[in-house]
């Protein structure tokens, strides 16, 4: 039997203090109340639903909403949670007809009314059975990760039933209330807007890459069939909740659970006292226990509890008492690392080094001081960038069930590999014993690249229950308790020549990663520009802000905007326009000394300039006069198309059908779809005769994790790998009769020898700023990719939109924002996130460019990630275009710009 | 979510006499009720649904060409009626500006103009003025939101924009209670932090606001300009509502309230005087915005609503010339 706590239990001794020494900063509902009272059981009211046109008598609790109730009662997992507060619209349902948020909803007051759920819409989610709507949804790329889609149909077919014949911005208005976190909000608008269409085809079946292929899986996604992992209901099941802490740096004296244990239903709790599992993925370089003491940060895992429901899970938390001993914190980077600064992890608050040092990440080319001397111009700007969470649409959810000394977790992962990995690593049982499932996945854009602590618990409250465990995060959870992106100070010194060239690049930088060190911390940026004299310093820093690690390509979107802001800057001070200072000064060879296997940044920047028109639409900046300035601005970026590890199977059976094991879960970027077309254009079949198997340790081969960009690539190459040998099989032996199979398993690391392999981007954006109210309309955004050669142009071009939306709201809006006092987070959440909605996200304007390059599948660099990059430092050029000012701080939101403009 | 009871009464008197039970709690369309209950923000027992009540959900237009409003319409209903969007436009929008469809097709005006405040703060549950507490969180915190004018010891800002239409269009609040019913002017509806920090508005347990009355306008044209820091889906940073009688040029009549600037939705009558009886020109316009600040004193990171709400009213003014 796997051992899951190294100590199984303690000895309880002594009387408790109750309650903590500074009730003052208490958070109603974040700190233990302690002692309640075990409650009668919950009465129950009796209420007939009408759903879908099925009618169901149910008994209720009052407290249940009726998302909760159409989900767990009726089985009727299309409606989805994705916040619980009316912030998201994932669980967007008609009730009589009207939308409403059915997580906002009590069951009872649905009582009698009719009321219709995303299964609704069609007979058992068959193709040929869709609504026109949902096929159009398919037939546009509408569902990336999926889990918005449901409630999006919803809004949809309330508009359409209310405006037959919507305008572009009524579509807008009608389907505002659904975050798609994706953002593939243009693929929404064109779908229903082609919907009213009176033509309806049916799905187009394509053969082969290069071709807008719709997502073999879209109909699931669009249907409510989809399984994610909050809709896997397993028998007698408990759901678990986490304790947290509401502090940013305290000790525990004294954590008190016995009246939690004794309240009817409770069946196991949890703590660092009982538990000290080791949560490995969660710092690579200090012990970070699933429960940790001291606590060091507002959201850090304190006890965790399992009960028969999730309100009983809820109401036990509130009785666990926890005193703690409030200890001074540190949120800046720069501040934590001044020596009289609290230590917040052994060895001081600069994170080790690769090598086990205390010191910062320095990289050096060329004789810095000597390329000041020769520069005419020298500038130096210093930006900060803020912690904003990924906030993908599906909450951390896991699921774990033992069967003897077999471990299976459901969890939403970005790598089922990886995830099984961790598990028996800190579950101390051998890799054969562990199975990760991840049938469908709702976005994580980096957040759930590892095993998650969620995971863990639920295993170690299942062993303990001997039960299947459900541990549910709640939004704000997912907000503090995961990750999001690191925020940093960027110091910059830059020297040039009067003909434009660069000489020297200083670059002093913080990040903040908060208390773990989780991802690097990394400010990149530099890589983008051609300079002889280059110095890179950066301080990985601990903080007793939430934890950072990543968010679509890392290390970038903050770092080029540091870069680019002072490469236009440069190119303002030597009077040039910023796209001839890009043909002067961009990138030729990596770090100017790599080649690129293939690099079409020059194209990128030449392609932009001619579509948004460059050349007649640029002026100097600050000459514009007005009300209402237009501004236009462009950076670059790139991002790392390595090759390596990974794996793929391929099954040839009797009746011509091609089975695709891969260990992808595809988490939005259509990664299913991609690897059925590559095996189709490899095997020379029609994409109808490929099956993928995905999302699932025990039918998939390892295949490297969905994160760093890399499925295409390295899973792509292992497909083609195997592909090669079984066509060898095929020619040698002729097709598979009855029952016999042809298989080929492939495993391939390709090796880069003396080259770079980058993918990257030029984008262009034209902004309005309207000087008297400080809003800034994104008029016009063109992205130029070079992501080699395109697979699938259709999801492709979903990647590009989804990702400059959200930067768009990187650039303009977002911020999770603490309170300097108390260390408290004060606005987590999609409402205090102010995350892009249907209003705010203009139409993207998509091209790419596709150099021949030898490796990778066909030649395929990344998509997912480039498109985020250089979005930031795009907006923020076009402001700087617009008003001839310089924001240095994001987000760059009204208030800030009206302090400047006053 | 805790454990609490339910009943959706048929007829006031029974509803009055179930709010009048310890821990109980009126809920309307019950969105931010049910998340504030979720996050341990309030934590009633009893929740008394206000929805089934009779005629609380009409709109019925008074033969002196007024309208009476019950308080249980939904904000769609309201923001769609042909009388409101014609005779008081500025209310119609105010309500189709509110969240999202979703919420709007939930939500009801008594309960838009009675939410709890969204200070960040309060939201979080920092044991503020507004949790019982002693302090003001944002008066030295994150206060980029908060109030500009009629701040102190609180400085939430009022979340409704309905309530600021309400007060620019001179409406009557019709309040049940258990002491009977009265109409008050919606002036004397919210209460200011100074006056008492504990609450927003005048009602007391057990009340419930059943009707509003807009008296007749004749001749009043009036918009609502909603500022907010993404396109949709959020309270407003700073609003105007503004209501104008103009003859031959000349205003003969101005009711102009402010939200997120202050406490309650901010009435201005000195800009409403510096209105009356004026030709309205540009210049005025842009005079009598002014005016609306002068007294505003802002937080540390506030500063920028004074410009904005100087601009918002103007463009709202003029957009009504």
């Amino acid at each position: 039997m796997g051992r899951i706590s190294r100590r199984s239990f303690i000895e309880r001794t002594g009387a408790i203090a109750a309650a903590t020494s500074l009730p003052d900063l208490e958070l109603r509902g974040a700190a233990g109340r302690g002692n309640l009272q075990p409650a009668d059981p919950v009465a129950r009211t009796s209420i007939r639903l009408r759903v879908n046109g099925d009618t169901h008598v149910l008994d209720v609790e009052t407290r249940w909403t009726l998302a909760e109730v159409l989900r767990d009662q009726l089985g009727l997992t299309g409606t989805k949670i994705g916040c619980d507060r009316g912030e998201c619209g994932a669980c967007t349902v008609r009730v009589d007809g009207t939308t409403v948020y059915a997580c906002s909803q009590l069951a009872i007051w649905a009582d009698g009314q009719d009321v219709e759920t995303v299964e609704g819409l069609a007979d058992g989610g068959h193709a040929d059975q869709m609504s026109p709507l949902q096929q159009r949804f398919v037939e546009h790329d509408g569902p990336q990760c999926g889990f918005c889609t449901s409630g999006q149909l919803m809004s949809a077919s309330a508009l359409l039933d209310d405006t037959p014949h919507p305008t572009r911005d009524q579509v807008r208005e009608g389907m505002v209330g659904n975050i798609c976190r994706c953002s593939n909000y243009n693929r929404y608008v064109e779908a229903v807007l082609d919907s009213t269409s009176p033509d309806v085809s049916s799905p187009r079946a394509l053969t082969s890459i290069g071709t807008p292929t719709p997502r073999v899986d879209a109909v699931e996604r669009v249907s409510g069939q989809a399984r994610y992992t909050g809709d896997v209901q397993l028998p007698d099941m408990l759901f678990a909740r986490v304790l947290r802490s509401p502090h940013p740096h305290a000790r525990i004296r004294r954590l008190d659970t016995r009246s939690a244990e004794r309240l009817p239903g409770v069946r196991a709790v949890i703590s660092r006292d009982t538990c000290d599992v080791i949560w490995t993925s969660g710092d690579s370089r200090n012990d970070r226990f699933l429960f940790n003491n001291p606590v060091r940060f507002v959201g850090d895992a304190v006890a965790a509890v399992a009960a028969v429901d999730r309100h009983t899970a809820e109401e036990a938390l509130k009785a666990i008492v926890v005193d703690y001993e409030l200890l001074e914190f540190v949120l800046d980077p720069e501040a934590a690392l001044q020596p009289d600064a609290v230590e917040i992890q052994p060895g001081g608050n600069l994170s080790a080094n690769g090598r086990g040092l205390h010191e910062p990440e320095v990289y050096e080319r060329g004789d810095l001081e000597a390329g000041f001397a020769a520069s005419d111009v020298v500038l130096e700007n210093d930006f900060t960038s803020k912690h904003i969470n990924n906030a993908q649409l599906e909450p951390r959810v896991s699921v774990a069930r033992w069967d003897g000394d077999q471990l299976t977790v459901w969890a939403p992962t970005q790598g089922i590999a990886n995830t099984r990995r961790d598990l028996a690593r800190d579950l101390s049982l051998p890799l054969e014993s562990v199975r990760v499932v991840c049938e469908y996945m709702g976005g994580g854009f980096g957040n759930k690249n590892q095993c998650q602590d969620s995971d863990l618990i639920a295993a170690v409250l299942a062993r303990n229950t001997d039960t299947a465990v459900k541990l549910e995060y709640t939004r704000k959870e997912d907000f503090l308790g995961v990750h999001g992106r690191w925020p940093t100070r960027q110091y910059y010194r830059v020297g040039a020549t009067r003909d434009g060239l660069l000489q020297a690049i200083d670059l002093r930088g913080y990040s903040g990663l908060g208390p773990h060190r989780k991802s690097s911390g990394g400010i990149a940026g530099i890589e983008l520009f051609r300079c002889p004299n280059v110095r890179r310093v950066v301080h990985p820093t601990y903080t007793n802000m939430t934890v950072s690690a990543n968010f679509r390509g890392p290390a970038y979107p903050q770092g080029v905007w540091g870069i680019e802001s002072m490469m236009d800057e440069m190119a303002h001070a030597l009077e040039v326009d910023p796209v001839a200072f890009h043909r002067l000064n961009a990138s030729r060879l990596y770090m100017d000394e790599t080649p690129y296997t293939s690099w079409a940044l020059p194209e990128c920047i030449e392609r932009g300039a001619e579509i948004i028109d460059w050349t007649s639409r640029w002026r100097r900046a600050g000459t514009r006069t007005g009300p209402v300035r237009r501004g236009i601005g462009m950076a670059t970026g790139a991002f790392s198309a390595r090759t390596g590890r990974s794996s793929a199977r391929l099954r040839l059976d009797g009746d011509g059908r091609l089975w695709v094991h891969v260990g992808v879960t595809d988490i939005g970027t259509a990664a299913k779809t991609t690897m059925a077309l590559l095996a189709a254009e490899a095997m020379q079949m029609r994409l109808d005769q490929v099956t993928v198997v995905w999302g699932d340790t025990e039918r998939c081969p390892y295949s490297v994790g969905e994160s760093g960009s890399r499925t295409t690539v390295q899973t792509g190459d292992a497909l083609l790998a195997a592909a090669a040998d079984l066509t060898r099989q095929l020619a040698e032996r002729g097709p598979p009769q009855g029952d016999a199979v042809l298989e080929a398993e492939a495993t391939t690391n390709p090796r880069i020898e003396g080259m770079a392999r980058y993918a990257c981007a030029a984008h262009y954006a034209e902004v309005e700023l309207d000087m008297g109210t400080g809003h800034v309309r994104v008029a016009r955004y063109v992205a130029v990719h070079d992501s080699g050669r395109i697979l699938n142009p259709m999801t492709a071009a979903s990647q590009v939109k989804g990702g400059v939306t959200m930067g768009i709201g990187m650039a303009l809006h977002e911020e999770l924002l603490y309170d300097r006092a108390t260390g408290i987070p004060v606005n987590p959440g999609y409402y205090g996130a102010r995350v892009m909605t249907h209003l705010d996200t203009p139409e993207i304007e998509v091209h790419f460019i596709e150099p021949e390059d030898a490796y990778g599948p066909y030649g395929a660099k990344p998509v997912g990630e480039p498109p985020m990059i250089p979005v930031v430092a795009a907006i923020g050029n076009a402001i700087f275009n617009a008003t001839g000012r310089r924001f240095t701080e994001l987000p760059i939101s009204r208030d800030r710009i009206l302090e400047a403009l006053a | 979510m805790k454990r609490f009871t339910h009943v959706s009464p048929d007829s006031l008197a029974t509803a009055t006499v179930a709010l009048n039970e310890p821990g109980a709690t009126p809920v309307g369309g019950g969105s931010d009720l049910l998340g504030m209950i979720k996050d341990d923000l309030t934590a009633p027992d009893h929740l008394v649904r206000l929805t089934q009540l009779p005629g609380l959900d009409t709109i019925a237009p008074q033969p002196d060409d007024g309208v009476q409003i019950g308080g249980m319409i939904t904000l769609t209903g309201l923001s769609r009626h042909p009388v409101i969007r014609e005779r008081y436009t500025a209310l119609a929008e105010a309500a189709g500006s509110v969240g999202t469809p979703q919420i709007r097709n939930a939500g009801t005006l008594a309960g838009n103009i009675t939410q709890r405040p969204w200070c960040w703060y309060f939201r979080q549950g920092f044991p503020c003025y507004k949790h019982g507490g002693s302090r003001c969180f944002s008066r030295t915190g994150e206060n980029q939101f908060n109030a500009i004018l009629g701040g102190g010891p609180s400085y939430i800002v009022h979340p409704s924009d309905t309530a600021v239409a309400l007060v620019a269009l001179d409406a009557q609040v019709h309040v049940v209670g258990d002491g009977g019913d009265r109409w008050l002017p919606i002036r004397e509806f919210f209460v200011l932090p100074s006056d008492d920090v504990s609450r927003e508005n005048v009602l007391a347990r057990g009340d419930i606001v059943t009707q509003l009355a807009l008296p007749p306008q004749p001749g009043t044209r009036s918009a609502y300009t909603k500022v907010t820091d993404r396109e949709a889906w959020t309270h407003a940073v700073v609003s105007a509502a503004v209501a104008l009688v103009v003859e031959d040029g000349v205003c003969r009549r101005a009711g102009i309230a402010l939200g997120g600037v202050a406490p309650i939705p901010w009435r201005v009558t000195r800009v409403e005087q510096l209105l009356i009886g004026q030709r309205l020109t540009p210049e005025l316009a842009a005079a009598a915005s002014r005016a609306a600040v002068e007294s505003a004193r802002p937080l540390s990171r506030n500063r920028y609503k004074i410009p904005l709400v100087t601009e918002t009213l103007r463009r709202t003014l003029l957009s009504l010339l």
